[in-house]
Parts: structure tokens; C-alpha cells; sequence
């Protein structure tokens, strides 16, 4: 990858990028609640509080997989079997039609089997990637394919229904005017962020990302790193798989297909960088929440939903093309200000250019 | 050294031990199956795989350059289907097929283009690039183009997607190749003669063996990532337009999620992922392999909703295959990795 | 040989980046058929003035005559157009590609050729081959080839371009010492037909054999220049670091009375090296010298765990210890500066405090894993302190330091560990003379501090200057044990030459 780009990624991910997420959600915020009189209203937040958590689970799944310079584009495929596990779970033991008692343990039961086939399926990922040292991006295209191959077959290319109400209520219920989806993500946010930022293991994952090599001679163990990153991508995808599931009251292997560009979009958006080593999970979740208030407000004003979807394209592209460009032309008094003279002259060595 | 006829055989990109695989598969499945060794299976190949193949022709150069390229269904799609509308809104070329395709080739160019923009221009990184450029060609053709399904089709184009090269007869059922494995055929020819024997070719292996010692050579680097993004949107153009016509119906929302097929055949024919490596050949025989896998499933019987999980492992197996051979083969002399031991 | 009317010359030439003078009234002049060697530490300005050479930058003053012509400024093309060529640490070379290929390929480019076969390659490389004498697996990928072999795909490439000077960086770096005289063979023989060579190196002792004149850079002025006889290393060295070099011999640090803190005893892995025995006390400095392939870097590599050993015994303070994994070396007190700092010291794009705290992190987590962060901030100061590392704040990145400040950050990563034995693997490659005479006396301070250190190294008066014993290593096996009077620098180079 060439010098400029890595270069123009790692700009976005300095503070003032931070608060120029903020400002854009602002300004999002300003034009929509402008342009319709519904957006500013607390229904219209509850609403997209319903809608963000799945895909910001995502996305926050697919910036720890590449802190640590790889890329899991399995995610969505992990959170169809978790949410498959479930609901087939569910239709077997007729869950749907049982007494409240019983019903309430086959929800708990069924959500932590979810989630621990996610777990399973991040073990694999793990695996592939730590073990056999296979590249993350083929691996995970692999595992993409075979987990959407799985269920496809487990369910015949149908969709699952039949939930009890108390497993609705964690996609549709409120705590207190908050929607309970929204209470997840914060909570697994805040759990996301802690690892990565305050744990010897968060550190762990951004040093083998940055570079594994001197990673293993500073006896930091890849292995370990990557299965926990792998792992703990799985339990979010798994997560959004739940939460999906219960939103929409069904499972199917291909639900969620469409959010893997909005995840990386969003991931982008944040400031995590795809050669690994940087990111921050508030990035993340402020991206996230940025482009649910476009979606929604595409919504309202009856932009269709490829609309959205050109959007997406289009904010991908310019935002690592904008600063590729002004890392060119404008950002150089940046990385002369970075290089003293004594460095300028070490770059006669090539091997700081090749960072692949 | 190196000890040359095992060598050769095994092909540099090990298409040796891909003949041997769909050999040994072929066998499996006819011993289950003895209606496998006739024609209708070898026409069935040649006539499922034929879109496959020009799309992966695309996808081969992409890779050797070191780059992924996810929005080539996108395209293919968004071309076939343009030229299917464009007749019934504006009566241009209802008669002759080869308009067609020149018009789809054309409309790939167009969309190649923007990848060809943002990556050879603004430097973003290939995967992330062509997923956004997917996203946006996708939805405007959803938007913009139309999502309706079309049954029907200007004349010439009717008649081309009926038009077979050979037929089969077999019983009751007659099984047909079309003629559309004629121009497949020749692209194929074409992409290999490309690569081998121009230098647009050899400065593509050149910057995916490494770029920057590319530049340094003197090698247009980013015209030639403009010429392989532009010629994979043609080669897209082209495929998408073949798919519509074979398939008699434009639907605009097919393709798209197959690309993981065309990528993996492009793996498993051993070109690497990182660029620099990749053949015509080898890339041929991993569409025919996956194919047919694909197939003989239906042959023996298996549900076709086992068809996606029979690809991902057979991709699986393919990549293990490689990251296990390259760790025995990197367990050579040098041990200690950098410049002095 | 060199005739006197100079091919090159580079005349007054300025450059700034930024506030900063790279380059200032800089003259440099190129004999055809000479060796010219560019001396000067990093930040001297030598990568820049090569970079303005080659038409990589342009010179904010000054010009560039070549033979009868004038330039302002260069661009690669007319760079190469003329003859100038230059050939970079790595090489620039497609691994994928044949050797063949490799050497064709910038004709073919400068040829404005269509179409092109194999063929066509082939006979552009045979005849540059044979044209230099050498033989050259022409049809191999260049990733098969050894690094020798690499170089000389390079140099093939440079001349396939009718090369009239070629500026080599580093050259020798890589190399063994056969090697290094196989190639000083082909560089003797093309001087003959009148290219020149500017090898800019380090390497003093290896280029000063072959050069006729060097040329001393020092903060962007030439401060030296001129034929190599009138040059003595000590001369050379004072020049390039405005400090005479002082050979101290090495400390009384060993206590010969005390047990040994590491012993190896029939220490083998297969391949690599066999029966490798040896002690270190406390406050010994143990050299490990050999030849590129001796298994020199092994043996220290597999102490640390990276290449674990089939078989053997390692005791450290008479225990025994296995070390199977780099953890089971770190826990067991053993800390490792390997010898490629760039991709196995230091992590780049990371602070300095993340790269000091690098090897230390399962002592700084508590409950639940958390990193105790002022725990972490208190190594990371002391480890900047004690090795001095220049720094304008522990979270720059390390990319912004010089390499021997990055030096001194690998460095303070294994010592805010205090390790009981420290294992460096050519220390001072890419450093700064100045940051070398500071890591040498640092490292006499540990181990008067009763650290037992090994030095793995080519650097022969670094080994004289620093260690009591000196092991040599020959093809995996331990052959000698250099002290006392027979440690000096023409007894070890004997060994490694023989």
C-alpha cells in the first residue's frame, strides 16, 4: 500500500477528527430536522436507536479485526447462525406458545447458545487466521462462504419464525423510553472500548497490528492475540445477530448481507485505519450513529433506500479520498514537521515505505 | 536449483495439482454417478462456466496487481441490464446482438472508470474502493435505471441467447452449448496472450511484485491501474451481458452476491492474493473446478442449498493447501528474517 | 582507470525542507571509471544528495554537470537517461519476476517496447552478463535468488541501462565477506571500462579497500574530501562525527570469582548449528562473531525463543531453564535487540511509550487485565532517562526519531526489565557514530552493574571495543575463543576470513 495512503488513513485518526464526526453529525442533525418537521422528535430517536445497535455491533466487530491489520468479513454471516441457533432453538421447543416462566429460560438459554456458536465460529476464524497463518482477508471470505453455506442448507433457504414475546422485547423493548438495543450497544461499547483502550490485551492487539513481527520479538504471542481478537469480533457479530433476529421477529442465513459495506463504511467514517494499530471504539459508535441519522433522514424526505445506499459508496470514497488528497497537497507541512532533518536523511533506507 | 519436470508439471501456479483435483473429483463423482462421463456434462461445463470465466479474466488482472475488486457483478449487472431497458425506452439497437454487447462493453468502461478513479487516483485502498463504487453502482442502477424485471427482449438478443454451438441429444432431454463459449474462449486466448506477451502485461506483474520498485523502473504505474480497472468494467460489461441473454429475463437485483464464486476460482487457480502471481490457465481450471463441484452436486442429488458451503470449503481447502505449502517451503535456509544473521 | 576530467560534477548545491538546510553549498565531482565513497552519518545529508542526483528532488541551488551539459534540475527519467543510476538498500527488484526478466525490464520500458517475449529479456541479460563475467541463474525468480545474487540482478539491471555511474547504498550490508570480495571483483572490472561506482556506506574498513576518493558529509557541508590514502580510520571517523573515536578497552567488570549467570551447554538445531557451548559471568561482555550464515544470529535467536533449540541445556544462575517460547526467555530474565530494527525493534507508527512498554506489559496489568497506567508511565520515564533517548515527547512516534535514538528505544523496552542477560544483535548497524559510542558505554555500565551481555557482531571494532571473549562461529559450530591478547581486530578478522 502506498506511502501516501497509509499516511492520509492515519490522518483521520488524530482528535480533530473526533470532533469533525461531531460536527458533521450536527450538521446532519441541523438539515434534516430543518428539511422535516418529524426528525427532532423523541420517537424519531427512539427509532433509529432501534435501528443503529445491530450495525454499530457490526462495525465495532470489524474495527477490532483490523486493529490488528487483517479485516472479518465473516461477521455477517456469524450473526445469521447466531441468530438462526436461536430462532431454530426457539421453533423446535415451540417456544413461541409457551408459558411466560418457561419461555423467559428458553430465551436466556437460547441467546447465550447464540452467542456461544458465534463464540465457536470466531474460534474457527482464530484458528485459520493465528494457526495456519492463512491471510485474514481470504480466511474470512472462506468462512463468509461456509457459514452462509450452512445456513442456507440448516434452513433450506427459508426463513425461521415462531418467538416468544420475551425474546421480542430485547429487539423492541424500552427501559425507560431508551430502547433496549440501544442499552446493549452502549454497554458492549463501553466493554469494547476497555479492552481495547485500558487491557494489556487491547494493547497487545494494537502492537500486533501495527506490526507483528517486532510484535513476537517483544514476546507479545500473536496466537493468543489473534484468537482473543477473532473471538471477541464473533461475540459482537453474535450480538447483532440476536438483536436482528429479535427485531425482526425471524432468522434467515441471509439477513444482515447488505450491512457488511455499512460497517466498513462506518469503520472508515470512524477513523480506524486498515493497516491496523488505530481506531477508537467512540469513533466508531459516533460514525455509526452519524449514518443512521442519514438513513433515517434519506427516510423522511422519501430519498429510496438505494439512495442510502449510493451514499454509502459515496462516503466511503470521499472520505480516505479526501484526505489522500490533502495529505498531497495541503497536509505536507504535517509530515515535514514530523521528520527532523536527521530522519530526512535515514529515509534513504526503503524499508520504512513498505509497511504491507 | 530447481529439479525441472516436477517442477513443470506442477505448474508455477501449481495448475498441475488443479488438472489432478478436477481429474480425481471427476472420478469420485463418476462412480456414483456413470451418467456423469457423457457430453451433457462436459456441455453443461463449458455452458455454466462460460460467464464465470470472462468476469474472472477481469478479476485475474485485478489480483496479479495486487488489488481485490468486489464491484464487478455490480457492474456486469448494471450493464446487461441498461442495454435490456435501453431498446424498450428508446428503440436503439433492437436488432442487431452485437450492438448490444458493444453498448454494455461500453457502459463497463464507463463504471471501470470510476474505479479507475478512485483507485489509481485517489489511492484508496482496492477493497475498500470497489466496495463503495459497488454500493454506488448498484444503487443507481436500482435507483435511477430501474428495478423491475424485464421479460422482454429486443430481437437479436433473443436470438443470440437461443443460439447453440452443439447439441446434445439424450433421450427426451437435449443438453446445449451455447455459442457464447466462442467469445468466452477468445478472451480467455486474449487475456493470456495479454499478460504474457505485452508489456502492459509484465508491468501488471511488475506492480503487483512490487510497486514502488515499479515506479522506479519507470513504469506508468497508474496508467496501467487506469487501463486494468477500465478493462475489467469492459470484461464485466461483456459477462453481464452474456449472463442476460442466456438467462432471457433482466432482473437487476441477480449477480451481485456471486462474487465470491469468481474470486475464490481466481485464488484456487493460484494466483496470490498479495499480487505479483496468476495465470489464464490456472485461473481457467479453478471456474471449471468450482463449476464443476457445482455441477455434480445437482448430479448426485445434493440440494442446491448445499451449493454455497461446497464452495466455501472447496475454497477453504485451496487456501490451506497454499498457506501450508508456502510455510514448508519458507522453512528453508534462512531462518532468521532481516538484513545480516 | 580513473582518468582525471570528471564525469559528474555536482556544483553549490542547496536544499532545504521545510526550516531545515539538508544540503548547503554542497560539491561533489565523479572520475569515470573511479570508486567514490559518500561518507557521513545519518542526517548528514547523503540520501539527499543522491535523491537530488538521480532527479528525485530538485535543488533549490546549484547545478548539476554531466560531461558537456548544464542541469538546474534533474527528473529519474533524464537521470537515467544519462547514465546515472542508483540501487537502493533493497534493491527494487520484482520477486516475482525471472532474473532475467528483472535486468530486461527497464529497457524494455525505456524502449517504449508493445510487445515483448522471453526471449527478448534473455538476450538483454546474457549479454550483460557475460559482459561482467559473472554467472547468473537468469531464469530464476529473483525471491530464490540469494541476496548476493539479488545484488548483482541489481547492478545487471543498472548497466542494461548503459550505465555510466551507479550510486549503491549500503552495499556491503548484506553481504558475506566472500561476497563482498566477489563483488569489490565486478565492481574492479567494470571501473576498467569506465563506470563509476559512489557507494555510500558505513562500512569504512569494506569500501575503503576499494574506493580511490571519499567525499565526508557532516549536517549538510562537505567537511572531507579527497583521495582515501590520505585518510586513517581515525581521521575518517573524527570527521564524520566531529569526535576523535576512542577504542576503550573494556571495563574490569567480570567477576571471575562469581558463577556463571547463563550457561549453554551442546546447545544444536538441526540445520542451523550444533554443539554450542559456552558461559557468560556476571559482568561479562561475550562477542559471537562468524560469518552471514555461520548461525551466529540462531543461536542468539533461539536463547531469546524465536528458533527454540532441538536440543542442549541453557542453566541461567545455575537453573535450569527451557525455552520454547520468547516468553519463556523474557520470564527467565533474557532480553533481545534484534538485528533489523525496522521490522523486528520497533514499532514505527507507534509512541515511544507503547514501544517502551512493549516488553513489559504482563508486568503492568492488575485486575481483569487493566494496564496500570501510572506504573506504565514510571517505565516509561525511567527508560527514557536512563538511555537518554531524544525525544520531543513519549508519544511521538518512533518513526520521528533518528536510528540511534530508536536504537536507544528498543534498548530501554528490555532494560526497564532489568534482564539479567541482554542479547544484542548488531547494535550499532544504521547508528549514528555518536549514539554508538553511547550505546557501547552504556552497555560497559550494565555490566559492571553485573548484567551478562552477548554481542552478536560483524563490527570488529566494536567487538574489540566492548567484549572480553569473542566466540567465532563457523558453519553452526563454535571454533574459537578470542581474549586477552589474542582478541584485536586482525586476529578476528583472520578468523572470519579463514
Amino acid at each position: 500500500m502506498s506511502d501516501l495512503t497509509e499516511r492520509a488513513v492515519q490522518r483521520l485518526l488524530s482528535e480533530r477528527d473526533l470532533v469533525a464526526l461531531v460536527a458533521m453529525g450536527l450538521v446532519v442533525l441541523a438539515v434534516f430536522s430543518l428539511v422535516t418537521d418529524t426528525f427532532l422528535t423523541v420517537i424519531s430517536f427512539q427509532v433509529m436507536g432501534f435501528q443503529v445497535a445491530e450495525v454499530a455491533l457490526l462495525s465495532l466487530a470489524v474495527m477490532l479485526s483490523m486493529l490488528t491489520g487483517g479485516i472479518d468479513l465473516s461477521i455477517v454471516s456469524v450473526a445469521s447462525i447466531a441468530a438462526l441457533v436461536v430462532a431454530k432453538g426457539f421453533a423446535a421447543t415451540n417456544a413461541a406458545t409457551a408459558g411466560s416462566g418457561r419461555a423467559l429460560w428458553l430465551t436466556v438459554a437460547f441467546i447465550a447458545l447464540g452467542l456461544l456458536a458465534g463464540v465457536a465460529c470466531g474460534l474457527v476464524n482464530g484458528f485459520l487466521i493465528a494457526k495456519l497463518r492463512i491471510t485474514p482477508i481470504l480466511a474470512t471470505l472462506a468462512t463468509l462462504q461456509i457459514l452462509n453455506g450452512i445456513g442456507i442448507a440448516w434452513t433450506g433457504g427459508v426463513t425461521v419464525y415462531g418467538m416468544p414475546n420475551q425474546f421480542l422485547n430485547v429487539g423492541g423493548g424500552y427501559v425507560y423510553h431508551v430502547p433496549i438495543p440501544v442499552l446493549i450497544l452502549l454497554g458492549a461499547a463501553f466493554l469494547t472500548g476497555v479492552f481495547v483502550n485500558r487491557t494489556g490485551i487491547g494493547l497487545r492487539v494494537r502492537l500486533v497490528g501495527a506490526n507483528p513481527t517486532a510484535a513476537r520479538y517483544s514476546g507479545l504471542n500473536p496466537t493468543r492475540v489473534l484468537y482473543a481478537t477473532y473471538v471477541a469480533s464473533a461475540l459482537l457479530a453474535s450480538i447483532a445477530g440476536v438483536i436482528i433476529a429479535s427485531r425482526a421477529a425471524s432468522a434467515s442465513a441471509d439477513y444482515g448481507a447488505s450491512y457488511l459495506l455499512l460497517a466498513i463504511v462506518i469503520v472508515v467514517l470512524g477513523g480506524v485505519s486498515p493497516l491496523g494499530g488505530y481506531g477508537t471504539v467512540t469513533g466508531v459508535v459516533l460514525s455509526a450513529f452519524v449514518l443512521q441519522m442519514v438513513s433515517t433522514g434519506f427516510n423522511m424526505v422519501e430519498f429510496s433506500a438505494f439512495a442510502y445506499q449510493i451514499a454509502q459508496g459515496v462516503i466511503l470514497i470521499a472520505v480516505i479520498g479526501l484526505n489522500t488528497l490533502t495529505q498531497r497537497y495541503g497536509g505536507a507541512w504535517r509530515s515535514r514537521l514530523l521528520r527532523s532533518r536527521r530522519r530526512a536523511a535515514a529515509t534513504g533506507d526503503p524499508s520504512t515505505a513498505r509497511t504491507q | 536449483m530447481r529439479s525441472i519436470p516436477w517442477n513443470r508439471l506442477r505448474g508455477r501456479n501449481n495448475e498441475g495439482v488443479l488438472v489432478l483435483s478436477i481429474i480425481a473429483f471427476s472420478i469420485a463423482v463418476g462412480i456414483s454417478t456413470p451418467s456423469f462421463w457423457g457430453w451433457p456434462t462436459l456441455l453443461d461445463l463449458g455452458t455454466n462456466s462460460l460467464i464465470n470465466l470472462v468476469f474472472a479474466m477481469g478479476v485475474l488482472l485485478v489480483i496479479v496487481s495486487g488489488g481485490i475488486d468486489v464491484s464487478f457483478m455490480a457492474i456486469g449487472i448494471f450493464s446487461g441490464y441498461a442495454v435490456i431497458i435501453l431498446p424498450n425506452a428508446t428503440g436503439f439497437g433492437a436488432d442487431y446482438a452485437v450492438v448490444g454487447f458493444a453498448t454494455a462493453a461500453l457502459i463497463g468502461l464507463g463504471l471501470g472508470l470510476l474505479n479507475a478513479i478512485a483507485i489509481a487516483g485517489l489511492r484508496i485502498p482496492t477493497l475498500i474502493a470497489t466496495l463503495g463504487t459497488q454500493g454506488i453502482i448498484r444503487g443507481a442502477m436500482l435507483l435511477w435505471v430501474g428495478s423491475k424485471v424485464i421479460p422482454h427482449y429486443p430481437a437479436g438478443l433473443d436470438r443470440l441467447g437461443n443460439d447453440y454451438l452443439v447439441t446434445v441429444h439424450s433421450g427426451a432431454a437435449a443438453t446445449r452449448l451455447s455459442v457464447l463459449i466462442i467469445p468466452a474462449a477468445v478472451i480467455c486466448v486474449l487475456v493470456g496472450l495479454l499478460l504474457r506477451y505485452t508489456m502492459i502485461g509484465r508491468s501488471i506483474y511488475a506492480i503487483g511484485g512490487d510497486e514502488e520498485s515499479a515506479r522506479r523502473a519507470g513504469i506508468p504505474v497508474t496508467g496501467i491501474k487506469v487501463f486494468i480497472y477500465v478493462f475489467v468494467g469492459v470484461l464485466a460489461g461483456i459477462a453481464g451481458m452474456m449472463h442476460v441473454t442466456r438467462v432471457g429475463l433482466a432482473n437487476p437485483y441477480e449477480l451481485v452476491g456471486g462474487e465470491l464464486d469468481v474470486i475464490a476460482a481466481v485464488v484456487l487457480g493460484g494466483a496470490s492474493i498479495f499480487g505479483g502471481s496468476g495465470s489464464v490457465t490456472g485461473t481457467v481450471l479453478g471456474v471449471v473446478l468450482i463449476t464443476l463441484v457445482k455441477n455434480s452436486l445437482i448430479l448426485l442429488g445434493v440440494p442446491s442449498t448445499w451449493q454455497r458451503f461446497a464452495v466455501g470449503l472447496l475454497l477453504l481447502v485451496g487456501i490451506t493447501a497454499q498457506a501450508l505449502s508456502a510455510r514448508l517451503r519458507r522453512r528453508g535456509p534462512a531462518l532468521a528474517p532481516g538484513v545480516a544473521a | 582507470m580513473s582518468s582525471a576530467e570528471p564525469l559528474l560534477i555536482a556544483k553549490g548545491i542547496s536544499k532545504r525542507f521545510g526550516g531545515v538546510a539538508a544540503l548547503q553549498d554542497v560539491s561533489f565531482d565523479v572520475r569515470p571509471g573511479e570508486v567514490h565513497t559518500l561518507a557521513g552519518e545519518n542526517g548528514s545529508g547523503k540520501s539527499t544528495l543522491i535523491k537530488i542526483i538521480t532527479g528525485v528532488h530538485a535543488p533549490d541551488a546549484g547545478t548539476i554537470v554531466f560531461e558537456d551539459q548544464t542541469f538546474e534540475s534533474l527528473t529519474p527519467r533524464q537521470a537515467i537517461a544519462l547514465g546515472i543510476e542508483v540501487i537502493f538498500q533493497d534493491f527494487s527488484l520484482f520477486p516475482n519476476l525471472s532474473a532475467a526478466e528483472n535486468i530486461a525490464i527497464s529497457t524494455h520500458v525505456a524502449e517504449r517496447r508493445k510487445v515483448v517475449r522471453d526471449v527478448d529479456s534473455r538476450r538483454i541479460a546474457e549479454e550483460v552478463v557475460s559482459r561482467i563475467g559473472i554467472r547468473l541463474d537468469l531464469d530464476a525468480a529473483v525471491e530464490e535468488l540469494s541476496v548476493a545474487d539479488r545484488q548483482l540482478t541489481a547492478i545487471c539491471r543498472a548497466l542494461a541501462q548503459e550505465a555510466r555511474i551507479i550510486f549503491m547504498d549500503e552495499p556491503t550490508t548484506a553481504l558475506t565477506r566472500r561476497e563482498v570480495q566477489a563483488l569489490f571483483r565486478v565492481v574492479a572490472s567494470l571501473k576498467e571500462r569506465g563506470v563509476a561506482f559512489v557507494f555510500v556506506s558505513h562500512k569504512l574498513d569494506e569500501v575503503m579497500q576499494i574506493s580511490e576518493r571519499i567525499t565526508v558529509l557532516r549536517n549538510g557541508v562537505v567537511v572531507a574530501n579527497g583521495d582515501v590514502k590520505e585518510f586513517d580510520r581515525t581521521a575518517l571517523v573524527r570527521a564524520m562525527t566531529g569526535k576523535p573515536l576512542t577504542d576503550t578497552p573494556p571495563s574490569d567488570s567480570v567477576r571471575a570469582d562469581a558463577a556463571p549467570i547463563l550457561e549453554v551447554e551442546g546447545l544444536t538445531l538441526a540445520g542451523h548449528f550444533a554443539d554450542v557451548s559456552f558461559a557468560v559471568r556476571p559482568g561479562e561482555v561475550l562477542g559471537v562473531t562468524g560469518l552471514l550464515g555461520s548461525g551466529r544470529t540462531e543461536i542468539a535467536e533461539s536463547l531469546f525463543g524465536i528458533t527454540p533449540a532441538d536440543s542442549g541445556s541453557v542453566k541461567i544462575e545455575g537453573r535450569p531453564v527451557r525455552i520454547r517460547r520468547v516468553r519463556d526467555a523474557v520470564r527467565a530474565g533474557i532480553g533481545y535487540v534484534p538485528a533489523d530494527r525496522l521490522t523486528q525493534g520497533v514499532f514505527l507508527d507507534q509512541s515511544i511509550a507503547r514501544n517502551i512498554i512493549a516488553g513489559s506489559i504482563d508486568r503492568l496489568v492488575g485486575k481483569l487485565n487493566l494496564l496500570r497506567r501510572s506504573a506504565a508511565s514510571a517505565i516509561v520515564s525511567r527508560g527514557a532517562k536512563e538511555l537518554r533517548i531524544l525525544m520531543p515527547s513519549p508519544e511521538a512516534p518512533v518513526r520521528s526519531l533518528s536510528g540511534g535514538n530508536q536504537q536507544r528505544v528498543v534498548l530501554a523496552k528490555w532494560l526497564t526489565r532489568n534482564p539479567r542477560i541482554l542479547i544484542l544483535n548488531s547494535p550499532t548497524v544504521g547508528v549514528d557514530v555518536g549514539s554508538k559510542h553511547e550505546i557501547l558505554d552504556m552497555l560497559r555500565d550494565k555490566a559492571g552493574e553485573g548484567v551478562a551481555i552477548l554481542v552478536i557482531s560483524d563490527d570488529v571494532p566494536e567487538l574489540v571495543a566492548v567484549c572480553h571473549r569473542v566466540l567465532v562461529v563457523r558453519e553452526g559450530r563454535v571454533v574459537d575463543v578470542l581474549e586477552g591478547d589474542r582478541l584485536d581486530e586482525d586476529e578476528i578478522v583472520k578468523e572470519l576470513v579463514a
